[in-house]
């Protein structure tokens, strides 16, 4: 079977790369192909980006607020290009109450700063198979 | 028992004794503080103080200059203002990037106009400016509105954050080649050698990087490494030592380890000292004492139980205290999750008060001088720093390092080893991987820390306005000027950019034209290009 391809990138002018360095390291470790997408990403590099790597799952590292305006664009545009693939996100600044904010727009997992990695491993491993059931 | 060790991996002994210190046995190891080589202390004054500041900046520049006045109406003796994260990069409020995050982690600034809003009222004498902005671009301004208000140039005292080498690595990455940003550094400290005297031009910054998770021997060997490569061009760009080097100060972190932090701080200055002399010639004493400011560390802390944070400010500020530093800025409790609210920055500004007024702590200068233990961690700081500096040099020219992205990889290590120690258990964070609490149970202080701020939006407008006013020809002029003076190796970026500024120019504009003189694109995200 091939690997899960995971999109980890941080939004706009976010450049605190910690979280997302230590994610990717993780993920690959946990057996996940992990495509980096660094600092400086906006809604619609990261959706190209996604369909040219042919993404299973995308990942934002937060460390900023600017997912607040970043995050629903990102679902908007994928909903208007018929892409189904799952958003996650995670990072230091993202409390209980946003987490659930974040569910109920859409995006597949969120992540506080309490998360572990078998958590965020796991979690992925289950959005990524129900989005592969669903493309079947 | 198990073997002890610092957070720094040196092996500790169940207890130390006579022997363990090298200053047992001689004697000229550790002369008075005010002394060569300065290990314990860079002055000999009893009764004294460090500044007291918080690092401040949020929203818009008569924002943030509300919040600098309400400090130092609480007792602060000097600023600290970062940008926020466009600001940091060199984006104009307008450029499409920066949009949800203008004035969010720090204020907005792009124009001379911003400053003159950030700094108005304030006594620029008695305070000390110190920031954490665009080196070039915030000198060449805090020298225009000084200048403005009738204050002399020469009597401004303060800092500014330089890090050619890391912040294009693991801090604000503003996209331009080593070349260029050591240049910017470079000017900026010659021209304040000449025009700014007091003024610390050159705040080498090995907070940020540490960051990542560096030990602290680490942290200083990297630091080490960034302020004898400047050194070095400096002098060879006929600076004699003694003109720059007493306004050299080190900005570093201080995370939990209490007595490593306190041995990293005298090894620094012991080290500092002895490279300035034997190997940089320096004659002058000042250029041999190094200021030494700190900002305790934001990764110490915990999003859990924010209270707890306040303890570990607490501890920090003492063992600063100890150290004897000429600054401290504590990271506030809520810095998980946001910029200091007023509520945190005010503890961190009585934390600092309560360990000054009331501990006794800086009655007597370097107090646990001669400690058994201490010395010898000193010693063996020194030494694991000095051995590690030889060992980046040895790679190759620290300039060609950084451009091949060789410290980017070492910094990108380190983030995942930490991650690894704390998921592992191998670092203990009270809240984090122990003595946790339900999150329906973790509520204290929760509330202040977790509120958000919208983005400064009408800054957006408001710099797109301006930009239509100015006089567009006069702009024009200045910014191919900045060019021009880029493409010739031997000018002083500095008098081109407040040139600039005083035209109406903006940081984005500025820094675009020395990335042109440098052949790479003039907005590194490609959404925009020169706008004349």
């Amino acid at each position: 079977m091939e690997k899960t391809r995971v999109f980890i990138g941080l939004l706009g002018t976010d450049q605190h790369e910690l979280g997302a360095v230590a994610v990717s390291r993780i993920l690959r470790d946990a057996g996940f192909e992990v495509v980096y997408g660094g600092r400086f990403n906006i809604p619609e590099g990261i959706v190209k980006t996604a369909v040219e790597e042919d993404v299973d799952v995308i990942g934002l590292s937060c460390h900023s607020w600017e997912y607040l305006h970043y995050a629903p664009r990102l679902l908007e545009l994928l909903k208007e290009r018929n892409l189904k693939i799952p958003v996650m996100v995670g990072g230091s600044v993202i409390t209980p109450g946003d987490t659930r904010d974040l569910r109920s727009m859409g995006v597949a997992a969120a992540f506080g700063p309490s998360a572990t990695p078998e958590e965020i491993v796991g979690a992925i491993h289950r959005i990524a198979k129900k989005a592969r059931s669903h493309k079947d | 028992m198990e073997q002890q060790y610092t957070r720094s991996r040196i092996p500790l002994k169940p207890f130390y004794a006579r022997e363990d210190a090298e200053h047992s046995r001689d004697p000229l190891k550790l002369p008075p503080p005010g002394q060569y080589p300065f290990t314990r202390g860079i002055r000999a004054r009893a009764g004294w103080t460090w500044i007291h500041r918080e690092l401040s900046g949020q929203g818009d520049p008569i924002t943030s200059n509300r919040q600098l006045r309400y400090l130092i109406d609480k007792g602060q003796m000097g600023i600290d203002v970062i940008g926020d994260s466009p600001t940091q990069a060199y984006l104009d409020p307008d450029h499409p990037l920066a949009r949800n995050a203008i004035g969010t982690q720090g204020v907005s600034l792009c124009c001379l106009q911003d400053y003159r809003d950030l700094y108005r009222d304030l006594p620029l004498v008695s305070i000390t400016v110190s920031n954490s902005l665009p080196p070039v671009v915030a000198i060449a301004a805090l020298y225009v509105v000084a200048r403005e208000n009738g204050v002399h140039p020469e009597d401004l005292r303060g800092s500014l954050v330089q890090a050619p080498f890391f912040a294009e690595d693991c801090g604000y990455a503003v996209n331009m080649p080593f070349d260029l940003r050591l240049r910017l550094t470079c000017d900026a400290i010659a021209f304040c050698a000449e025009k700014m005297p007091k003024f610390h031009a050159f705040l080498e910054d090995t907070y940020f990087p540490s960051e990542a998770g560096l030990d602290p021997v680490e942290e200083m060997a990297r630091g080490f490494v960034e302020i004898r490569h400047v050194v070095r061009e400096l002098l060879k760009r006929g600076l004699p030592i003694d003109s720059f080097a007493p306004r050299i100060a080190i900005l570093v972190n201080c995370g939990m380890d209490f007595f490593e932090e306190i041995a990293k701080i005298r090894a620094t200055r012991r080290l500092f000292a002895r490279m300035m002399k034997e190997e940089f010639g320096a004659e002058d004493p000042r250029s041999m004492a190094v200021v030494i400011t700190c900002h305790t560390s934001g990764l110490s802390l915990t999003a859990q139980q924010p209270v707890n944070n306040i303890v570990r400010g607490a501890i920090q500020t003492l063992a600063l205290a100890l150290a004897g530093v000429q600054a401290i800025e504590i990271s506030a409790f809520d810095e998980a999750y946001r910029t200091p609210t007023p509520e945190s920055h005010l503890v961190g500004l009585r934390t600092q008060q309560v360990v000054q007024l009331e501990t006794g702590a800086t009655k007597v200068l370097d107090p646990l001088g001669g400690s058994y233990f201490l010395e010898s961690l000193t010693d063996e700081t020194e030494r694991r720093i000095r051995e590690m500096v030889h060992e980046i040099e040895s790679k190759g020219d620290p300039g060609e390092l950084s451009d091949r992205g060789w410290f980017k990889a070492f910094f990108e290590e380190v983030m995942a080893r930490y991650a690894r120690r704390i998921a592992e258990g191998e670092v203990q964070k009270v809240g984090l991987n122990c003595h946790q609490i339900p999150e329906e149970e973790d509520t204290l202080l929760k509330d202040i820390a977790q509120t958000k701020i919208e983005p400064y939006w009408d800054r957006i407008e408001a710099v797109r306005s301006f930009k239509e006013r100015r006089n567009k020809e006069h702009v024009a002029s200045s910014l191919r000027l900045c060019r021009k003076a880029a493409e010739s190796p031997g000018e002083n970026l500095m008098f081109s950019t407040i040139e600039a500024l005083e035209a109406g120019a903006t940081a984005s504009e500025i820094a675009g034209m020395f990335r042109l003189a440098y052949s790479v694109p003039y907005d590194p995200h490609g959404f925009e290009g020169p706008p004349f």
